[in-house]
């Protein structure tokens, strides 16, 4: 319990706390000893096994080196194009829910819960529902094909869930603060710049990660409203295993996978313990 | 809920109206869009429901035929039973394993930062990855059985990938997986917020750990665990990349889901109009699913506000 | 351009005599460029179009390739995009019924002056022809052809059933499975379990057993056909295939098994020609299998084609114009299609390509014979697993009840076939 009890319950919570930690590390590990095998090893004995020869090279051609057509230069400028989509995404997507998130719960406003609830409902509408749509969308603002596009896709779709993670959270902030501002004439701007983004990181932390990582993985709008040398990390992930007349380049495509997969579970890692913080301070409400 | 804070009162004259253009903006521009293009998306796909589309979108009017359509075919009806058990049985069983982490992590054990982030990791990397590799590891000339199988228990069985009616829950395993690290933040965060003035009564009290979590503990989690569900929910009811990378909806077509089917009608079939009339019979789903949730959500807010 | 205009095609006596200076006038003019969309992206397919894309700017042309990595759906959802905003590609790769499915959602480039002048139509078999010109006009050229329905004989599991000969119908398959079954072989049918490879063991077993049949059933969805006799007959096939596989492969790759068909514990593959490739790029030995025809009850070699190809969308930039006239004459060349067939695996369209030259495998030149044999007696025909027989709508239908089949022994061929039948009419 929460004060040291006795030694044996103690010792059962370790040793299922590993075993269950164990099974949870076993796909990862299978996709870290692939990154060790050879195309062909993997080809001639099984997906899963031990590396009977290291092939470390798999990293510097997942890296570097294997071709996507004529594009012959690894991840590396998938994950670029990548950067370029997630990040100003994530920025935006959640400095707007921020502040939407904080007029929505703090700012009462006519018409706000029901703006709020048709937002919120954003985050149950399938995908690929919107595929077509937001290619009519991207035609009408002549921003098909550019990385623009991506970035006001993904900030317009992630609002519904930084919206609704931020309102829950601000939710709990005093009221007292706000009037108290009010009365010393403190407006919108100065109040969230002053009282409420102060309050913020642990949230912002919340909506960060959440949004970094799905607009990272996403992979359907990335290979459709983009060409070639724009596309993103996931499209060169997945030309690794599509060939038709090849063996499936496993070993090669699991390095890749890994090296793409860092920034997400760099994001994680450091953010995790953030995410526990900031969920505990009141987004689950 | 809240109460109303801060009231908008009386008609803001012109040159108010003009110093505040730009919160009106912020608020709303943002806020408009994206309300904007949930709606008009959902009424354009309505629309493209009731025509004969193929290819692309066209005009034109087919009525209810595109419905009764996918409503005849066995792989929506398939599709439809698997989401009841396969939402139910996930959002369930990730709540339960979520909570089950949550607790034994909130032991004040060593290494718990390690532990935390081994749970939370399968949400950082794409569903495209992890259901290849579930599909490696259920498959059982590669994976699972066959590692039991060479330890020396060669009677041990664990078939379901290839068992039609067991291959749904191939896709329970990879999502629990997956997602339930979710669950088990937020109720760790809970737990972690559980005001400590009432663990200091119950244990003055003499209650065991069983009854603290039973009697003290668990019953804060309530609201929590409703978001749990509702995020779970919405994991269930999208999921289309793992299991399009784990079983591609087979055996034969035992493991289809919704989203499959909308994706598959839209654009592998190209019957546009058809794919479109199984995302609103998916829309009807979520209605039933949230309606609930929504007038428990009024309810909850009305005592708040007669409180 | 002379490509673009039908009024100019009332010539077409001379049509050949007119594209080809106006070809000359064109490059002239401007430098060829093309914009091009595939899902040719990684491997040998990639190394195919790279190549070819060579080849196009060594004749002074631009070329501009966008590979959509993925499942052909992925490059149609690209391609889709670029219609629906009015920017199609110069050429997209399309293959089967479905270049004239899209041909009615957009304008495409009239090829019947450069097919001409190339000599093209009568170096290609007939029934690949019409998929190309769906209004009579050549839109689209096919670029290589694989078979579906080769025979993969592993060499170890012959020794295990001490059988030297490659079963020719059949029956004589099954006796060869039941021989491997009895001499050891644990698995005599080396199959994945993908939606097309199950496609493949039904359209193999079918067109097989008639290749007529087939024809009427499967190619023109004939209701009396689809009710025949032969539809249980293969049914039943496909059920036995799938006993003799190993039941735990359910829906991996076929590649998964290769390891233990070179070693003789699996048997036989019913496989495309790109098997061939796959084996060798995972580094096994010609010398460890053997290829034959897939069984044909008649005897004669029965060739279920799979062609891939691209379409030419019309533009008006004359850049783009010239490049697709360049592209068109690139991918008739002969030459071009033997470098990327070498490349590929695959055997070229032009069925007048000598395969006896260097660089050229057994399997190649089998599959190129075969195909000649085929045409002759009129047994090539579309394979539906890989969508060259009906659209995908259709075509998803018909593999929808294939693949349950295959899945679940409970379905009796009989059911299969009513399933088969009614999954054609509501199609519809």
């Amino acid at each position: 319990m929460r004060d040291r009890t006795f030694a044996p319950g103690r010792a059962l919570v370790y040793l299922v706390v590993s075993l269950v930690a164990a099974a949870w590390l076993v796909p990862l590990i299978v996709v870290v000893l692939n990154s060790l095998r050879s195309n062909e090893e993997i080809a001639q004995t099984s997906m899963i096994g031990w590396p009977q020869h290291w092939a470390f090279g798999n990293y510097l051609a997942a890296w570097s080196d294997f071709c996507v057509a004529q594009t012959c230069a690894g991840i590396r400028p998938y994950m670029l194009n990548s950067a370029l989509v997630t990040i100003p995404a994530t920025i935006f997507s959640t400095l707007l829910g921020a502040v939407a998130g904080y007029a929505v719960s703090l700012w009462r406003f006519r018409g706000d819960s029901w703006i709020y609830g048709i937002v919120t409902l954003g985050i149950f509408l399938p995908q690929q529902m919107r595929l077509l749509p937001w290619t009519i969308v991207l035609r009408d603002t002549g921003l098909m094909n550019t990385l623009t596009g991506l970035v006001v896709i993904h900030t317009i779709q992630g609002l519904s869930f930084t919206t609704l993670f931020c309102r829950n959270y601000y939710v709990a902030v005093p009221q007292e603060l706000i009037r108290a501002a009010r009365i010393d004439g403190a407006g919108f701007f100065r109040i969230f710049w002053r009282i409420i983004l102060p309050l913020s990181p642990p949230i912002l932390v919340v909506t960060v990660i959440w949004q970094f990582t799905h607009i990272w993985n996403e992979f359907l709008y990335g290979v459709t409203f983009t060409t070639g040398q724009q596309q993103p990390v996931t499209a060169a992930l997945i030309a690794l295993s599509a060939a038709v007349a090849d063996i499936p380049q496993h070993g090669v495509q699991s390095a890749a996978v890994l090296i793409a997969a860092l920034p997400t579970l760099l994001v994680y890692l450091l953010g995790g313990k953030y995410f526990v913080r900031g969920l505990t301070a009141g987004a689950v409400k | 809920m809240t109460n109303a804070v801060v009231t908008n009162t009386g008609r803001p004259g012109p040159p108010e109206m003009v110093r505040r253009l730009p919160e009106v903006l912020a608020i709303w521009v943002p806020l408009l869009l994206s309300a904007a293009h949930l709606v008009s998306f959902s009424l354009w796909t309505i629309w493209v429901s009731f025509t004969p589309s193929t290819l692309i979108p066209v005009a034109g009017w087919v009525g209810l035929r595109n419905y009764t359509a996918v409503l005849a075919s066995r792989n929506w009806q398939i599709a439809f039973d698997n989401l009841l058990l396969f939402g139910s049985a996930f959002v369930l069983l990730s709540l339960v394993t979520g909570l089950f982490l949550a607790i034994l992590l909130d032991q004040r054990i060593r290494g718990e930062n390690v532990l935390r982030s081994i749970f939370l990791y399968p949400l950082a990397v794409s569903f495209v990855v992890t259901g290849t590799v579930w599909s490696w590891l259920l498959n059982p000339g590669l994976g699972i059985e066959k590692l039991v199988h060479d330890l020396g228990w060669t009677s041990f069985k664990f078939d379901w990938l290839i068992d039609r009616d067991m291959a749904i829950w191939t896709i329970v395993v990879a999502a629990i997986w997956q997602s339930s690290g979710f669950a088990m933040a937020l109720f760790l965060a809970g737990l972690r917020s559980v005001d400590s003035d009432l663990i200091k009564a119950a244990q003055i009290d003499g209650a065991g750990p069983v009854r603290m979590y039973r009697r003290v503990i668990l019953p804060t989690l309530w609201p929590i665990t409703v978001t749990v569900i509702v995020i779970q929910l919405q994991f269930a009811i999208s999921t289309f990349d793992l299991v399009r990378a784990l079983t591609n909806g087979g055996p034969g077509i035992a493991t289809q889901l919704p989203a499959l089917v909308v994706y598959d009608l839209m654009f592998q079939r190209n019957l546009l109009g058809r794919g479109a009339a199984a995302a609103v019979l998916m829309l009807l789903i979520l209605l039933a699913v949230l309606l609930p949730y929504a007038a428990w959500r009024y309810l909850q807010r009305r005592r708040a506000a007669h409180a | 351009m002379p490509i673009t205009t039908t009024r100019r095609r009332l010539l077409a006596g001379s049509a050949a005599a007119l594209a080809l200076p106006a070809f000359a006038r064109a490059q002239s003019a401007v430098k060829p460029r093309l914009t091009a969309i595939s899902q040719w992206s990684a491997g040998s397919d990639g190394a195919a179009i790279t190549a070819l894309g060579k080849k196009f700017e060594e004749k002074g042309g631009v070329w501009q390739h966008s590979p959509v990595p993925g499942f052909t759906t992925e490059m149609m959802n690209k391609l889709r995009a670029q219609i629906m905003a009015g920017d199609p590609p110069a050429c997209s790769q399309l293959k089967g019924p479905e270049i004239a499915a899209w041909s009615k959602i957009a304008p495409t480039v009239d090829l019947d002056a450069l097919v001409a002048a190339a000599g093209y139509e009568k170096v290609v078999a007939p029934d690949l022809a019409k998929l190309h010109k769906p209004a009579g006009k050549w839109i689209a050229l096919p670029l290589q052809i694989y078979s579906t329905n080769m025979l993969f004989l592993s060499k170890r599991a012959m020794d295990k059933a001490k059988a030297d000969k490659i079963p020719v119908t059949w029956a004589d398959f099954n006796d060869l499975a039941e021989k491997m079954k009895s001499g050891g072989v644990a698995f005599p049918v080396a199959n994945g379990g993908t939606r097309p490879d199950d496609g493949q063991k039904f359209e193999a077993s079918l067109a097989g057993i008639s290749p007529t049949a087939y024809r009427k059933a499967i190619m023109d969805l004939d209701k009396k056909a689809l009710e025949g006799p032969e539809i249980k007959a293969a049914f039943a096939q496909v059920r036995k295939i799938a006993d003799w596989m190993d039941p735990n492969v359910g829906a991996q790759h076929f590649s998964t098994n290769l390891k233990r068909f070179v070693e003789g514990e699996m048997g036989m593959m019913i496989m495309g020609g790109w098997a061939q490739g796959v084996l060798r790029n995972a580094g096994f030995k010609f010398e460890d299998f053997t290829i034959a025809p897939g069984p044909s009850d008649n005897g004669k070699p029965v060739f279920l084609l799979n062609a891939d190809a691209f379409i030419f969308w019309q533009r008006k930039e004359a850049d783009l114009q010239a490049g697709q006239t360049l592209m068109a004459q690139l991918v008739m060349d002969p030459a071009i299609q033997t470098m990327y067939s070498q490349i590929t695996g695959s055997i070229p369209v032009r069925t007048d390509v000598d395969l006896s030259g260097e660089g050229w495998s057994a399997g190649q030149r089998l599959t190129a014979a075969a195909l000649k044999d085929a045409i002759a007696s009129n047994q090539a025909v579309l394979s539906v697993a890989h969508n060259m027989a009906q659209e995908n709508g259709l075509t998803a239908a018909l593999i929808d009840v294939i693949t349950e089949f295959v899945k679940n022994k409970t379905i009796k061929p009989e059911q299969a076939a009513i399933r088969l039948a009614e999954a054609v009419e509501s199609a519809r």
